[in-house]
Protein backbone atom coordinates (compact mmCIF):
# COMPACT_ATOMS: atom_id res chain seq x y z
CA UNK A 1 0.00 0.00 0.00
CA UNK A 2 1.81 3.42 -0.99
CA UNK A 3 2.31 5.75 2.08
CA UNK A 4 0.61 8.40 0.74
CA UNK A 5 -2.72 6.60 1.11
CA UNK A 6 -2.18 7.08 4.90
CA UNK A 7 -2.40 10.63 4.14
CA UNK A 8 -5.48 12.08 6.14
CA UNK A 9 -5.82 15.34 7.62
CA UNK A 10 -6.18 14.35 11.53
CA UNK A 11 -5.58 15.87 14.79
CA UNK A 12 -2.60 14.29 16.46
CA UNK A 13 -1.57 13.39 19.68
CA UNK A 14 -3.57 13.36 22.90
CA UNK A 15 -5.67 16.22 21.42
CA UNK A 16 -6.90 13.64 18.89
CA UNK A 17 -8.22 11.00 21.50
CA UNK A 18 -12.38 11.47 21.16
CA UNK A 19 -13.91 13.49 24.28
CA UNK A 20 -16.96 11.16 25.69
CA UNK A 21 -19.34 13.09 24.66
CA UNK A 22 -18.68 12.04 21.27
CA UNK A 23 -19.07 8.39 22.56
CA UNK A 24 -22.51 6.29 22.54
CA UNK A 25 -24.04 7.83 19.73
CA UNK A 26 -26.59 6.23 17.25
CA UNK A 27 -26.49 2.40 17.80
CA UNK A 28 -22.55 2.41 17.35
CA UNK A 29 -20.58 0.81 20.11
CA UNK A 30 -18.81 3.41 22.20
CA UNK A 31 -15.60 1.83 22.42
CA UNK A 32 -15.78 0.57 18.91
CA UNK A 33 -16.69 4.09 18.37
CA UNK A 34 -13.41 5.14 20.22
CA UNK A 35 -11.08 2.46 18.70
CA UNK A 36 -12.10 3.41 15.45
CA UNK A 37 -11.41 6.97 15.63
CA UNK A 38 -8.19 6.53 17.59
CA UNK A 39 -7.14 4.14 14.80
CA UNK A 40 -7.98 7.06 12.30
CA UNK A 41 -6.09 9.61 14.19
CA UNK A 42 -3.25 7.23 13.58
CA UNK A 43 -3.25 7.70 9.92
CA UNK A 44 -2.08 10.40 9.38
CA UNK A 45 0.71 11.50 7.41
CA UNK A 46 3.74 10.51 9.34
CA UNK A 47 5.45 9.66 6.08
CA UNK A 48 8.12 12.60 6.44
CA UNK A 49 8.60 12.15 10.03
CA UNK A 50 9.45 8.88 9.20
CA UNK A 51 11.70 9.66 6.89
CA UNK A 52 13.42 12.52 8.68
CA UNK A 53 13.52 9.83 11.62
CA UNK A 54 15.31 7.29 9.15
CA UNK A 55 17.46 9.84 8.31
CA UNK A 56 18.76 9.89 11.74
CA UNK A 57 16.42 12.70 13.49
CA UNK A 58 15.60 11.60 16.51
CA UNK A 59 13.61 14.79 17.11
CA UNK A 60 11.37 13.69 14.26
CA UNK A 61 11.18 10.33 16.19
CA UNK A 62 10.57 11.97 19.61
CA UNK A 63 7.23 13.79 17.57
CA UNK A 64 6.38 10.12 16.10
CA UNK A 65 6.71 7.95 19.26
CA UNK A 66 4.30 10.96 20.97
CA UNK A 67 1.53 9.85 18.06
CA UNK A 68 1.49 6.49 19.44
CA UNK A 69 2.92 6.31 22.74
CA UNK A 70 -0.37 6.72 24.50
CA UNK A 71 -2.67 3.74 23.06
CA UNK A 72 0.84 1.44 23.43
CA UNK A 73 0.77 2.11 26.91
CA UNK A 74 -2.64 1.65 27.38
CA UNK A 75 -2.30 -1.88 25.30
CA UNK A 76 0.29 -3.06 27.13
CA UNK A 77 -0.70 -1.89 30.37
CA UNK A 78 -3.95 -3.80 30.08
CA UNK A 79 -2.79 -7.02 28.58
CA UNK A 80 0.39 -6.77 31.40
CA UNK A 81 -1.78 -5.74 34.19
CA UNK A 82 1.81 -4.03 35.95
CA UNK A 83 2.89 -0.77 35.34
CA UNK A 84 6.25 -1.42 35.79
CA UNK A 85 5.84 -4.41 32.90
CA UNK A 86 3.99 -2.13 30.72
CA UNK A 87 6.58 0.44 31.19
CA UNK A 88 9.29 -2.25 29.99
CA UNK A 89 7.05 -3.26 26.74
CA UNK A 90 6.85 0.61 26.11
CA UNK A 91 10.62 1.26 26.31
CA UNK A 92 11.00 -1.66 24.31
CA UNK A 93 8.85 -1.45 21.72
CA UNK A 94 10.03 1.59 20.64
CA UNK A 95 13.85 1.32 21.17
CA UNK A 96 13.33 -1.55 18.96
CA UNK A 97 11.49 0.77 16.13
CA UNK A 98 13.94 3.43 16.32
CA UNK A 99 16.74 0.78 15.40
CA UNK A 100 15.15 -0.61 12.92
CA UNK A 101 13.11 2.06 11.47
CA UNK A 102 15.49 1.66 8.63
CA UNK A 103 13.99 -0.88 7.65
CA UNK A 104 10.58 0.13 7.67
CA UNK A 105 9.75 0.26 3.46
CA UNK A 106 5.87 1.76 3.69
CA UNK A 107 4.32 -1.10 2.75
CA UNK A 108 1.91 -0.96 5.83
CA UNK A 109 1.21 1.77 8.19
CA UNK A 110 3.40 2.66 10.65
CA UNK A 111 0.54 2.54 12.77
CA UNK A 112 0.58 -1.44 12.29
CA UNK A 113 4.26 -1.85 12.28
CA UNK A 114 4.86 -0.57 15.69
CA UNK A 115 1.50 -2.31 16.91
CA UNK A 116 3.04 -5.22 15.40
CA UNK A 117 6.24 -4.77 16.76
CA UNK A 118 4.44 -3.96 20.60
CA UNK A 119 2.17 -6.88 20.48
CA UNK A 120 4.64 -9.52 19.70
CA UNK A 121 6.53 -8.18 22.90
CA UNK A 122 3.16 -8.31 24.82
CA UNK A 123 2.14 -11.35 23.52
CA UNK A 124 5.86 -12.68 24.60
CA UNK A 125 4.89 -11.19 27.95
CA UNK A 126 1.58 -13.69 28.53
CA UNK A 127 3.50 -16.02 27.35
CA UNK A 128 6.26 -16.21 30.24
CA UNK A 129 3.43 -15.21 32.43
CA UNK A 130 1.77 -18.28 31.55
CA UNK A 131 4.88 -20.39 31.96
CA UNK A 132 5.21 -18.96 35.65
CA UNK A 133 1.48 -19.37 36.48
CA UNK A 134 1.29 -15.91 37.86
CA UNK A 135 -2.65 -16.07 36.60
CA UNK A 136 -3.41 -14.40 39.98
CA UNK A 137 -4.93 -10.91 39.67
CA UNK A 138 -2.51 -9.32 41.79
CA UNK A 139 -0.05 -7.08 40.63
CA UNK A 140 2.93 -5.49 41.79
CA UNK A 141 2.91 -1.24 40.52
CA UNK A 142 6.01 0.64 39.91
CA UNK A 143 6.10 1.38 43.67
CA UNK A 144 6.16 -1.85 44.63
CA UNK A 145 2.94 -2.26 46.27
CA UNK A 146 0.45 -4.84 45.83
CA UNK A 147 -2.76 -3.87 43.46
CA UNK A 148 -5.61 -5.83 41.71
CA UNK A 149 -4.69 -5.83 38.02
CA UNK A 150 -9.06 -6.18 37.37
CA UNK A 151 -8.43 -2.75 38.93
CA UNK A 152 -6.74 -1.56 35.50
CA UNK A 153 -10.34 -0.74 34.06
CA UNK A 154 -11.58 2.38 34.71
CA UNK A 155 -14.33 3.03 37.13
CA UNK A 156 -16.27 5.43 34.79
CA UNK A 157 -18.72 6.45 37.71
CA UNK A 158 -16.72 6.26 40.52
CA UNK A 159 -17.88 8.23 43.37
CA UNK A 160 -21.11 9.01 42.16
CA UNK A 161 -22.84 5.84 43.87
CA UNK A 162 -21.29 3.88 46.18
CA UNK A 163 -23.17 0.49 45.63
CA UNK A 164 -22.53 0.84 41.66
CA UNK A 165 -19.06 1.85 42.20
CA UNK A 166 -19.02 -1.44 44.40
CA UNK A 167 -20.93 -4.00 41.33
CA UNK A 168 -18.68 -2.27 38.84
CA UNK A 169 -15.23 -3.05 40.82
CA UNK A 170 -17.01 -6.62 41.13
CA UNK A 171 -17.65 -6.76 37.60
CA UNK A 172 -14.30 -5.48 36.51
CA UNK A 173 -12.59 -8.34 38.52
CA UNK A 174 -14.98 -10.94 36.96
CA UNK A 175 -13.54 -9.61 33.47
CA UNK A 176 -10.21 -9.52 34.66
CA UNK A 177 -10.54 -13.19 35.39
CA UNK A 178 -12.27 -14.48 32.87
CA UNK A 179 -9.63 -12.32 30.11
CA UNK A 180 -6.77 -14.13 31.84
CA UNK A 181 -8.09 -17.76 31.05
CA UNK A 182 -7.91 -16.72 27.33
CA UNK A 183 -4.71 -17.26 25.05
CA UNK A 184 -2.14 -15.20 24.77
CA UNK A 185 -3.12 -14.92 21.53
CA UNK A 186 -7.20 -14.71 22.12
CA UNK A 187 -6.47 -12.26 24.36
CA UNK A 188 -4.57 -10.55 21.97
CA UNK A 189 -7.19 -10.73 19.42
CA UNK A 190 -10.03 -9.62 21.92
CA UNK A 191 -8.38 -6.74 23.34
CA UNK A 192 -7.38 -5.20 19.69
CA UNK A 193 -10.66 -5.51 18.90
CA UNK A 194 -13.06 -4.47 21.81
CA UNK A 195 -11.53 -2.12 23.74
CA UNK A 196 -8.97 -0.64 20.55
CA UNK A 197 -11.95 -1.11 18.09
CA UNK A 198 -9.49 -2.27 15.15
CA UNK A 199 -10.86 -4.17 12.46
CA UNK A 200 -10.24 -7.98 12.32
CA UNK A 201 -7.94 -7.04 8.95
CA UNK A 202 -5.72 -5.00 10.44
CA UNK A 203 -5.63 -7.43 13.97
CA UNK A 204 -4.53 -9.74 11.47
CA UNK A 205 -1.78 -7.90 9.44
CA UNK A 206 -0.60 -7.05 13.22
CA UNK A 207 -0.39 -10.50 14.18
CA UNK A 208 1.13 -11.86 10.81
CA UNK A 209 -2.01 -13.80 10.07
CA UNK A 210 -4.87 -13.64 8.14
CA UNK A 211 -8.67 -11.85 8.99
CA UNK A 212 -9.80 -15.27 8.64
CA UNK A 213 -7.91 -16.27 11.33
CA UNK A 214 -8.12 -13.31 13.78
CA UNK A 215 -12.05 -14.07 12.87
CA UNK A 216 -11.92 -17.42 14.15
CA UNK A 217 -9.61 -16.50 17.17
CA UNK A 218 -12.43 -13.58 18.07
CA UNK A 219 -14.79 -16.18 17.77
CA UNK A 220 -13.45 -18.41 19.93
CA UNK A 221 -12.35 -16.06 22.79
CA UNK A 222 -15.91 -14.26 22.68
CA UNK A 223 -17.52 -17.73 23.82
CA UNK A 224 -14.69 -18.37 26.52
CA UNK A 225 -15.05 -15.08 27.70
CA UNK A 226 -19.47 -15.45 28.07
CA UNK A 227 -19.14 -18.84 29.44
CA UNK A 228 -16.55 -17.70 32.54
CA UNK A 229 -18.70 -14.85 32.86
CA UNK A 230 -21.61 -17.00 32.89
CA UNK A 231 -19.90 -19.49 35.41
CA UNK A 232 -18.92 -16.47 37.73
CA UNK A 233 -22.46 -15.11 38.34
CA UNK B 1 -45.51 -38.68 3.70
CA UNK B 2 -47.75 -35.91 2.45
CA UNK B 3 -46.17 -33.20 0.39
CA UNK B 4 -47.19 -30.92 3.17
CA UNK B 5 -45.01 -32.57 5.63
CA UNK B 6 -42.89 -32.76 3.64
CA UNK B 7 -42.32 -29.13 2.87
CA UNK B 8 -42.71 -28.14 6.29
CA UNK B 9 -39.99 -30.51 7.24
CA UNK B 10 -37.72 -28.76 4.45
CA UNK B 11 -38.74 -25.75 5.78
CA UNK B 12 -37.87 -26.36 9.20
CA UNK B 13 -34.42 -27.84 8.30
CA UNK B 14 -33.60 -24.98 6.15
CA UNK B 15 -34.34 -22.27 9.20
CA UNK B 16 -32.12 -24.80 11.72
CA UNK B 17 -28.88 -24.56 9.17
CA UNK B 18 -30.02 -20.67 9.01
CA UNK B 19 -29.98 -20.16 12.53
CA UNK B 20 -26.95 -22.16 12.94
CA UNK B 21 -24.94 -19.35 10.52
CA UNK B 22 -26.43 -16.53 11.59
CA UNK B 23 -25.69 -17.90 15.58
CA UNK B 24 -21.46 -18.04 13.83
CA UNK B 25 -21.97 -14.74 12.91
CA UNK B 26 -23.99 -12.63 15.09
CA UNK B 27 -20.58 -11.59 16.91
CA UNK B 28 -19.44 -10.04 13.83
CA UNK B 29 -22.67 -8.59 13.33
CA UNK B 30 -21.89 -6.64 16.39
CA UNK B 31 -18.84 -5.91 16.01
CA UNK B 32 -19.59 -4.58 12.12
CA UNK B 33 -17.01 -7.10 11.29
CA UNK B 34 -19.16 -8.19 8.20
CA UNK B 35 -20.48 -7.98 4.67
CA UNK B 36 -23.56 -6.15 3.43
CA UNK B 37 -25.09 -9.21 2.03
CA UNK B 38 -24.74 -11.11 5.02
CA UNK B 39 -25.75 -7.68 7.00
CA UNK B 40 -28.75 -7.68 5.38
CA UNK B 41 -29.35 -11.55 5.36
CA UNK B 42 -28.89 -12.02 9.25
CA UNK B 43 -31.61 -9.10 9.88
CA UNK B 44 -34.57 -10.92 7.59
CA UNK B 45 -33.49 -13.93 9.46
CA UNK B 46 -33.45 -11.91 12.90
CA UNK B 47 -36.84 -10.21 12.21
CA UNK B 48 -38.90 -13.83 11.72
CA UNK B 49 -36.66 -15.88 14.21
CA UNK B 50 -37.09 -14.84 17.88
CA UNK B 51 -34.78 -17.39 18.93
CA UNK B 52 -32.07 -15.61 16.75
CA UNK B 53 -33.42 -12.05 18.59
CA UNK B 54 -32.37 -13.43 21.95
CA UNK B 55 -29.03 -14.54 21.31
CA UNK B 56 -28.39 -11.14 19.37
CA UNK B 57 -29.92 -9.37 22.51
CA UNK B 58 -27.24 -11.89 24.56
CA UNK B 59 -24.41 -11.09 22.64
CA UNK B 60 -25.57 -7.15 22.77
CA UNK B 61 -25.46 -7.48 26.53
CA UNK B 62 -22.28 -9.13 26.76
CA UNK B 63 -20.86 -6.43 24.50
CA UNK B 64 -22.12 -3.88 26.79
CA UNK B 65 -21.08 -5.15 30.31
CA UNK B 66 -17.85 -5.75 29.53
CA UNK B 67 -18.02 -2.00 27.94
CA UNK B 68 -19.00 -0.71 30.85
CA UNK B 69 -15.52 -1.35 32.82
CA UNK B 70 -13.21 0.75 29.91
CA UNK B 71 -9.95 0.31 29.61
CA UNK B 72 -8.43 2.74 32.37
CA UNK B 73 -5.70 5.39 30.73
CA UNK B 74 -2.47 5.76 32.01
CA UNK B 75 -1.87 8.27 33.82
CA UNK B 76 -0.14 11.01 33.11
CA UNK B 77 2.84 10.45 35.71
CA UNK B 78 3.26 6.93 33.82
CA UNK B 79 3.20 8.38 30.54
CA UNK B 80 5.55 11.18 31.27
CA UNK B 81 8.17 8.76 33.15
CA UNK B 82 7.57 5.99 30.18
CA UNK B 83 8.47 9.31 27.63
CA UNK B 84 11.48 10.75 29.80
CA UNK B 85 12.42 7.17 30.13
CA UNK B 86 13.24 6.29 26.50
CA UNK B 87 14.36 9.77 25.75
CA UNK B 88 17.17 8.62 27.78
CA UNK B 89 17.74 5.79 26.19
CA UNK B 90 17.14 6.69 23.15
CA UNK B 91 20.24 9.29 23.80
CA UNK B 92 22.70 6.17 23.79
CA UNK B 93 21.36 4.06 20.78
CA UNK B 94 22.06 3.97 17.71
CA UNK B 95 19.87 3.36 14.57
CA UNK B 96 20.75 0.29 12.34
CA UNK B 97 22.99 1.62 9.64
CA UNK B 98 22.50 0.62 5.85
CA UNK B 99 25.00 -2.09 6.05
CA UNK B 100 23.47 -3.66 9.02
CA UNK B 101 20.40 -3.31 7.49
CA UNK B 102 21.96 -5.24 4.53
CA UNK B 103 23.68 -7.97 6.21
CA UNK B 104 20.76 -8.94 8.42
CA UNK B 105 17.94 -8.20 5.97
CA UNK B 106 19.14 -10.47 2.61
CA UNK B 107 15.30 -11.09 2.85
CA UNK B 108 14.29 -7.16 1.59
CA UNK B 109 16.95 -7.82 -1.14
CA UNK B 110 15.56 -10.40 -2.76
CA UNK B 111 12.35 -8.67 -2.35
CA UNK B 112 12.94 -6.10 -4.07
CA UNK B 113 14.21 -8.11 -6.71
CA UNK B 114 11.82 -10.29 -6.82
CA UNK B 115 9.31 -7.37 -6.96
CA UNK B 116 11.33 -5.59 -9.46
CA UNK B 117 12.84 -7.60 -11.90
CA UNK B 118 13.65 -4.31 -13.99
CA UNK B 119 16.39 -3.73 -10.98
CA UNK B 120 17.49 -7.42 -11.39
CA UNK B 121 18.36 -6.72 -14.96
CA UNK B 122 19.67 -3.50 -14.50
CA UNK B 123 22.30 -5.20 -12.09
CA UNK B 124 23.35 -8.04 -14.22
CA UNK B 125 23.80 -5.56 -17.25
CA UNK B 126 25.96 -3.44 -14.68
CA UNK B 127 27.93 -5.99 -13.66
CA UNK B 128 27.86 -7.69 -17.67
CA UNK B 129 28.95 -4.09 -18.50
CA UNK B 130 32.00 -3.81 -16.06
CA UNK B 131 33.26 -6.90 -16.82
CA UNK B 132 33.65 -6.24 -20.57
CA UNK B 133 34.98 -2.77 -19.96
CA UNK B 134 37.89 -4.27 -17.10
CA UNK B 135 38.61 -6.87 -20.39
CA UNK B 136 38.92 -3.83 -22.57
CA UNK B 137 41.21 -1.59 -20.20
CA UNK B 138 43.13 -4.48 -19.36
CA UNK B 139 43.73 -5.19 -23.31
CA UNK B 140 44.13 -1.25 -23.82
CA UNK B 141 47.00 -0.71 -21.55
CA UNK B 142 48.90 -4.26 -21.91
CA UNK B 143 51.96 -3.61 -22.54
CA UNK B 144 51.99 0.27 -24.11
CA UNK B 145 55.59 0.46 -24.21
CA UNK B 146 55.84 4.52 -25.32
CA UNK B 147 58.83 6.59 -24.97
CA UNK B 148 58.33 10.47 -24.88
CA UNK B 149 60.09 13.82 -23.52
CA UNK B 150 57.47 14.53 -21.11
CA UNK B 151 54.89 16.02 -22.76
CA UNK B 152 53.16 14.43 -25.58
CA UNK B 153 50.23 12.35 -25.68
CA UNK B 154 51.74 9.00 -25.16
CA UNK B 155 53.44 9.81 -22.15
CA UNK B 156 54.06 6.41 -20.28
CA UNK B 157 56.70 5.85 -17.85
CA UNK B 158 57.03 2.35 -18.89
CA UNK B 159 60.11 0.23 -18.84
CA UNK B 160 62.02 0.33 -21.85
CA UNK B 161 61.56 -2.40 -24.44
CA UNK B 162 62.19 -5.95 -24.51
CA UNK B 163 64.21 -6.92 -27.63
CA UNK B 164 62.68 -10.51 -27.41
CA UNK B 165 59.22 -8.70 -27.68
CA UNK B 166 59.49 -6.66 -30.40
CA UNK B 167 58.59 -8.83 -33.55
CA UNK B 168 59.67 -6.11 -35.97
CA UNK B 169 60.05 -2.31 -36.77
CA UNK B 170 56.84 -1.17 -38.86
CA UNK B 171 57.96 2.31 -39.55
CA UNK B 172 60.49 5.03 -38.60
CA UNK B 173 59.35 8.61 -40.00
CA UNK B 174 60.85 11.99 -38.39
CA UNK B 175 59.35 15.39 -37.82
CA UNK B 176 60.87 17.58 -40.34
CA UNK B 177 63.19 20.18 -38.53
CA UNK B 178 63.03 18.56 -35.60
CA UNK B 179 65.11 15.68 -33.92
CA UNK B 180 61.36 14.12 -32.77
CA UNK B 181 60.97 10.45 -34.28
CA UNK B 182 57.90 8.10 -34.47
CA UNK B 183 58.14 4.75 -34.64
CA UNK B 184 56.17 2.00 -35.32
CA UNK B 185 56.97 -1.18 -34.22
CA UNK B 186 55.06 -4.31 -33.51
CA UNK B 187 54.79 -7.25 -30.64
CA UNK B 188 52.09 -9.02 -30.16
CA UNK B 189 50.03 -6.10 -31.34
CA UNK B 190 51.35 -3.13 -33.18
CA UNK B 191 52.01 -0.49 -31.00
CA UNK B 192 53.92 2.97 -31.19
CA UNK B 193 56.46 4.95 -29.71
CA UNK B 194 57.17 8.59 -30.04
CA UNK B 195 59.71 10.49 -28.24
CA UNK B 196 63.16 12.53 -28.65
CA UNK B 197 66.45 10.58 -30.21
CA UNK B 198 68.08 11.51 -27.12
CA UNK B 199 65.42 9.24 -24.94
CA UNK B 200 66.71 5.80 -24.60
CA UNK B 201 64.05 3.83 -25.53
CA UNK B 202 63.68 5.41 -28.84
CA UNK B 203 67.42 4.33 -29.24
CA UNK B 204 66.72 1.38 -28.45
CA UNK B 205 64.42 0.85 -30.74
CA UNK B 206 65.82 2.17 -33.59
CA UNK B 207 69.03 0.02 -32.88
CA UNK B 208 66.70 -2.84 -32.92
CA UNK B 209 65.28 -2.02 -35.91
CA UNK B 210 68.80 -0.95 -37.31
CA UNK B 211 70.22 -4.12 -36.93
CA UNK B 212 67.13 -6.63 -37.27
CA UNK B 213 64.34 -5.56 -39.34
CA UNK B 214 63.59 -7.39 -42.28
CA UNK B 215 62.62 -4.53 -44.29
CA UNK B 216 65.20 -2.59 -45.77
CA UNK B 217 63.46 0.61 -46.20
CA UNK B 218 62.74 0.92 -42.49
CA UNK B 219 66.13 -0.27 -42.06
CA UNK B 220 66.94 2.51 -43.86
CA UNK B 221 65.20 4.79 -42.25
CA UNK B 222 66.24 3.69 -38.94
CA UNK B 223 69.98 4.37 -39.69
CA UNK B 224 69.46 7.64 -41.23
CA UNK B 225 67.74 8.94 -38.37
CA UNK B 226 70.67 7.20 -35.96
CA UNK B 227 73.76 9.17 -37.94
CA UNK B 228 72.07 12.30 -36.04
CA UNK B 229 73.06 10.78 -33.31
CA UNK B 230 76.63 9.17 -33.53
CA UNK B 231 78.38 10.64 -30.72
CA UNK B 232 76.86 7.59 -28.58
CA UNK B 233 79.21 4.68 -28.74
CA UNK B 234 76.07 1.99 -28.86
CA UNK B 235 74.71 4.06 -31.91
CA UNK B 236 77.94 3.92 -33.60
CA UNK B 237 78.49 0.09 -32.72
CA UNK B 238 75.06 -0.57 -34.56
CA UNK B 239 76.17 2.19 -37.67
CA UNK B 240 79.43 -0.52 -37.50
CA UNK B 241 76.90 -3.61 -37.24
CA UNK B 242 74.87 -2.22 -40.33
CA UNK B 243 77.88 -1.57 -42.70
CA UNK B 244 79.51 -5.06 -42.17
CA UNK B 245 75.92 -7.12 -42.03
CA UNK B 246 73.03 -5.30 -43.56
CA UNK B 247 72.52 -7.16 -46.83
CA UNK B 248 71.40 -3.96 -48.25
CA UNK B 249 74.16 -2.15 -49.85
CA UNK B 250 72.13 1.67 -49.95
CA UNK B 251 71.71 1.23 -45.77
CA UNK B 252 75.54 0.07 -45.43
CA UNK B 253 76.40 3.19 -47.50
CA UNK B 254 73.84 5.08 -44.86
CA UNK B 255 75.59 3.45 -41.81
CA UNK B 256 79.30 4.43 -43.65
CA UNK B 257 78.13 8.17 -43.72
CA UNK B 258 76.96 8.40 -40.56
CA UNK B 259 80.39 6.70 -39.62
CA UNK B 260 82.47 9.34 -41.53
CA UNK B 261 83.21 11.89 -38.39
CA UNK B 262 84.60 9.33 -36.06
CA UNK B 263 87.19 7.39 -38.98
CA UNK B 264 90.27 9.59 -37.96
CA UNK B 265 89.02 9.76 -33.72
CA UNK B 266 87.54 5.67 -33.61
CA UNK B 267 90.23 3.17 -34.74
CA UNK B 268 87.44 0.91 -34.49
CA UNK B 269 85.34 2.74 -36.98
CA UNK B 270 88.24 3.37 -39.10
CA UNK B 271 88.97 -0.26 -38.92
CA UNK B 272 85.37 -1.07 -40.00
CA UNK B 273 85.47 1.02 -42.57
CA UNK B 274 88.97 -0.61 -43.56
CA UNK B 275 86.77 -3.94 -43.32
CA UNK B 276 84.24 -2.73 -45.59
CA UNK B 277 86.84 -1.18 -47.94
CA UNK B 278 88.44 -4.07 -48.32
CA UNK B 279 85.49 -6.71 -48.04
CA UNK B 280 81.88 -5.30 -49.23
CA UNK B 281 80.65 -6.26 -52.86
CA UNK B 282 79.32 -2.88 -53.35
CA UNK B 283 81.30 -0.69 -55.20
CA UNK B 284 79.43 2.25 -54.06
CA UNK B 285 80.14 1.31 -50.85
CA UNK B 286 83.71 0.73 -51.25
CA UNK B 287 84.40 3.93 -53.23
CA UNK B 288 82.78 5.58 -50.34
CA UNK B 289 84.60 4.26 -47.78
CA UNK B 290 88.20 4.71 -49.96
CA UNK B 291 86.80 8.26 -49.85
CA UNK B 292 86.48 8.18 -46.12
CA UNK B 293 89.83 6.56 -45.11
CA UNK B 294 91.47 8.98 -47.79
CA UNK B 295 92.58 11.94 -45.14
CA UNK B 296 93.83 8.68 -42.68
CA UNK B 297 96.05 7.49 -45.97
CA UNK B 298 98.78 8.32 -43.72
CA UNK B 299 97.71 5.64 -40.64
CA UNK B 300 99.94 2.32 -41.54
CA UNK B 301 96.70 0.19 -41.73
CA UNK B 302 95.43 2.34 -44.01
CA UNK B 303 97.95 2.65 -45.79
CA UNK B 304 98.76 -0.77 -46.67
CA UNK B 305 94.92 -1.20 -47.59
CA UNK B 306 95.53 1.22 -50.00
CA UNK B 307 98.92 -0.22 -51.03
CA UNK B 308 96.99 -3.26 -51.56
CA UNK B 309 94.12 -2.10 -53.16
CA UNK B 310 96.24 -0.47 -55.75
CA UNK B 311 98.02 -3.61 -56.57
CA UNK B 312 95.22 -6.24 -56.84
CA UNK B 313 91.72 -5.17 -56.48
CA UNK B 314 89.61 -6.41 -59.11
CA UNK B 315 87.50 -3.22 -59.03
CA UNK B 316 89.47 -0.87 -61.80
CA UNK B 317 87.90 2.38 -59.87
CA UNK B 318 88.97 1.36 -56.96
CA UNK B 319 92.62 0.31 -57.54
CA UNK B 320 92.87 3.54 -59.61
CA UNK B 321 91.90 5.81 -56.60
CA UNK B 322 93.90 3.79 -54.35
CA UNK B 323 96.82 4.06 -56.60
CA UNK B 324 95.96 7.76 -57.18
CA UNK B 325 95.90 8.33 -53.07
CA UNK B 326 98.93 6.67 -52.65
CA UNK B 327 100.59 8.84 -55.66
CA UNK B 328 99.95 11.34 -53.54
CA UNK B 329 100.39 10.68 -50.41
CA UNK B 330 104.37 11.65 -49.10
CA UNK B 331 107.06 9.37 -48.65
CA UNK B 332 107.09 7.70 -45.56
CA UNK B 333 110.85 8.03 -43.55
Amino acid sequence: MPADSYAVAFPVGESSRPRRAEQGSGNQNPITMRGSLAAQSNRIDDTSLIREAQEGNRAAFEVLVRHYDQSVLRLALHLTGSESDAQDVYQEAFLKAYKNLGSFRFECSFYTWIYRIVTNLCLDHLRKRNVRKEEAPVAVDASGEEYSRLEQFADVRSGANPERDLMQRELGRKIGTALSALTPRERMVFELKHYHGLKLRTVGEMLNTTEETAKNTLFRATQKLRASLAEMR
Amino acid sequence: MSFELYFELQSRRDTNMKCDWVRQNILFYVYNEIEDDARYEIEQHLGRCPECATELKATRKFQAELSETPVAEPTPNLLAASRMRLQEALETTRQGGLWQRLILEPAIWLRQIRMAPALAAAIFMVGFGGGIGATYNWVANRPSIVANDGNDKYSNPASPVEASAITGIRSVTQAPGSNQVNIKYDTVLTQEAQGSLNDQRIQQLLLFAARNNYNSGVRMDSVDVLTQAPGESNVREALMYVLQNDTNPGVRLKALDGLSGFVRQDNQVRDGVLRALIGDTNSGVRMQALRLVEPMKTDSNVRSVLTKLAQTDQNVSIRSQARTMMAQMPEMD
